[in-house]
């Protein structure tokens, strides 16, 4: 198994040569390459990716002050729940 | 009902918050999604530099029972998945029911960042705070035979937890390099981290870092005389100009490839080999695990001394969110000892907030102890930690000199 197959986002099964490709390409911000990509986007919510996906623009990035300050965001809700917890009742 | 403090994480940060809180007459409940309290402090096991033991159960065991005869009442395996301010009180969405509090603490401690290697998601392949969570906690052998990819301070302490349980550890080493893994793939850049931290910390790293000690004597010429077959710790070798190319095998791990690295990480080439393995554990280091408070909307640093983005706070524990409170490894990754020393202020803090102040001396000396403690402190994830600190204040106090209104309502 090369690199270039390593699975990044388990949850959206995005691997390493998409993420790069699509940085490589577009210039663009961590968020960018998330929704570009839906790598951090799946079940999880990007707990186990959500650092590599941050790191992997810093390279491509033109404007390395762009960096500073963009980081994914976070969404509620932050841990997977049960459609039935969320619902409520479950008649 | 409006309880005057929930807590999240019952890490020792929480849950010296809570000790604290309750032996003020306050109603404290705390919350942690794991199923027994004690937080990161539950894997911990080794030699302080005195000889005695640090055992992370036992540890656990006292804050737990002091907390539960202060009348704590705690609820676990329940994970937070929202907070949200609404007028005065803050609310806490967990999976089951939201509660309610005047005051809020956040104690959700640090997550592990992944070093990824080809081959990583085989089953067999985990981070090395599994592997301790395994091994220390669960009693379950992670395998027979594991190699260790990530050379650091929290990767060397759980090699030796592995070896006090019997398990065979083949050689820490490196992971190959890539476009996400330069802080801990290039032999260069670890070799500089390993010896700024060595002269502080416990049996395992004083060991590496004395044995590097000796080269670094000749300074930057320190990676060109490490030794090609390792420095040994424990008999482990400890491998900074090898890399991981691969994890390979079927269902399951059955073994990896290994390579020689030059100073840039680098493999040479036609020195890949093969060893036999059945588990792998992966350690990239550890980050603040920020999440509510960011959803809470407070202000974010990037402060790399601290480990990564870190919510904005005060020696306090204070965030800029009226009743939102921040203690322990969420403020920077440092050891259970000051975790649970800044929990005592966050404590006092929110006792001082809600009591008109009355408490003004014993929060400051709480917030002396924590300084004490992180100077003593034998585990130094980063060895410039002060600096971190110094700069969270600094964003701190600039923030008051730009938001005059001061605290967000
Ligand atoms: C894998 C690992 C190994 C470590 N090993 C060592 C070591 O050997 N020595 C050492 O000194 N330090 C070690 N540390 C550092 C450790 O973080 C501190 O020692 C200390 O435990 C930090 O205390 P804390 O109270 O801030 O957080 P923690 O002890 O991490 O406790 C936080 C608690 O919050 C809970 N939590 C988090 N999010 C939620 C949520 N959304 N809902 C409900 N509950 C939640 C968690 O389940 C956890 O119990 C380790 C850290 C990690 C991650």
């Amino acid at each position: 198994m090369s690199d270039k197959s390593m699975i990044i986002c388990r949850c959206e099964e995005v691997t390493y040569e998409e993420l790069i490709e699509t940085a490589e390409k577009h210039k663009c911000s961590a968020r960018e390459l998330k929704l570009r990509t839906r790598a951090g986007m799946g079940y999880c919510g990007g707990r186990t990716c959500r650092n590599m996906v941050e790191s992997i623009p810093r390279q491509y990035l033109p404007n390395k002050e762009q960096l500073g300050l963009v980081t994914l965001k976070y969404q509620p809700p932050i841990r997977p729940v049960h459609f039935g917890d969320l619902g409520g009742d479950e008649t | 009902m409006t309880n005057d403090v929930i807590i999240i994480g019952a890490g020792p940060a929480g849950l010296s918050a809570a000790i604290t809180c309750a032996k003020h007459g306050m109603n404290v409940v705390v919350i942690d999604e794991y199923y027994k309290p004690g937080g990161r402090l539950l894997g911990q096991l080794y030699e302080e530099p005195d000889g005695s033991w640090w055992n992370g159960i036992k540890e656990s065991d006292k804050l737990y029972n002091q907390a539960i005869n202060s009348g704590v009442q705690l609820k676990l395996s329940v994970p937070v998945i929202n907070i949200e301010r609404q007028g005065t009180e803050w609310n806490v969405f967990t999976n089951m029911e939201t509660l309610q509090a005047n005051n809020l603490l956040v104690a959700t401690g640090a997550a592990e960042s992944p070093a990824p290697v080809p081959g990583w998601t085989l089953p067999g392949v985990m981070s090395v705070g599994a592997a301790q969570v395994m091994t220390n906690v669960q009693r379950v052998k992670p395998g027979e035979k594991g190699i260790i990819i990530g050379v650091n301070v929290l990767s060397a302490a759980i090699a030796q937890e592995l070896k006090l349980a019997n398990i065979s550890v083949e050689s820490m080493t490196l992971p190959k390099i890539n476009s996400m893994n330069h802080d801990y793939a290039i032999p260069k850049n670890v070799v500089n981290s390993l010896l700024h931290v060595s002269h502080l910390s416990p049996s395992p790293i004083i060991k590496i870092g004395s044995n590097l000690m000796k080269y670094k004597l000749i300074n930057k010429l320190a990676l060109k005389f490490y030794p090609n077959k390792g420095i040994k710790m424990w008999d482990i070798p400890i491998q900074l100009k090898k890399a991981v190319t691969q994890i390979y095998g079927t269902d399951k791990v059955e073994g990896v490839t290994i390579a020689n690295v030059d100073d840039y990480g680098q493999i040479i080439p036609k020195s890949e080999k093969s060893i036999e393995v059945d588990f792998v554990c992966i350690s990239g280091g550890l980050y603040p695990l920020a999440e509510l408070a960011a959803i809470a909307g407070c202000p974010f640093y990037m402060i790399e001394e601290l480990g990564g983005y870190v919510p904005l706070h005060n020696e306090r524990m204070e965030t800029p969110l009226s009743g939102l409170f921040v203690a322990g490894n969420i403020t920077g990754i440092e050891g259970a000892k000051v975790a649970a020393a800044q929990g005592t202020v966050a404590g006092l803090s929110i006792v001082n907030n809600t009591l008109n102040s009355a408490f003004e001396f014993e929060l400051e000396e709480a917030i002396k102890q924590v300084r004490i403690i992180r100077e003593e402190n034998p585990i130094q994830f980063h060895p410039h930690i002060q600096n971190g600190r110094k700069k969270m204040q600094k964003y701190w106090n600039e923030y008051f000199a730009n938001n005059q209104e001061s605290f967000i309502i």
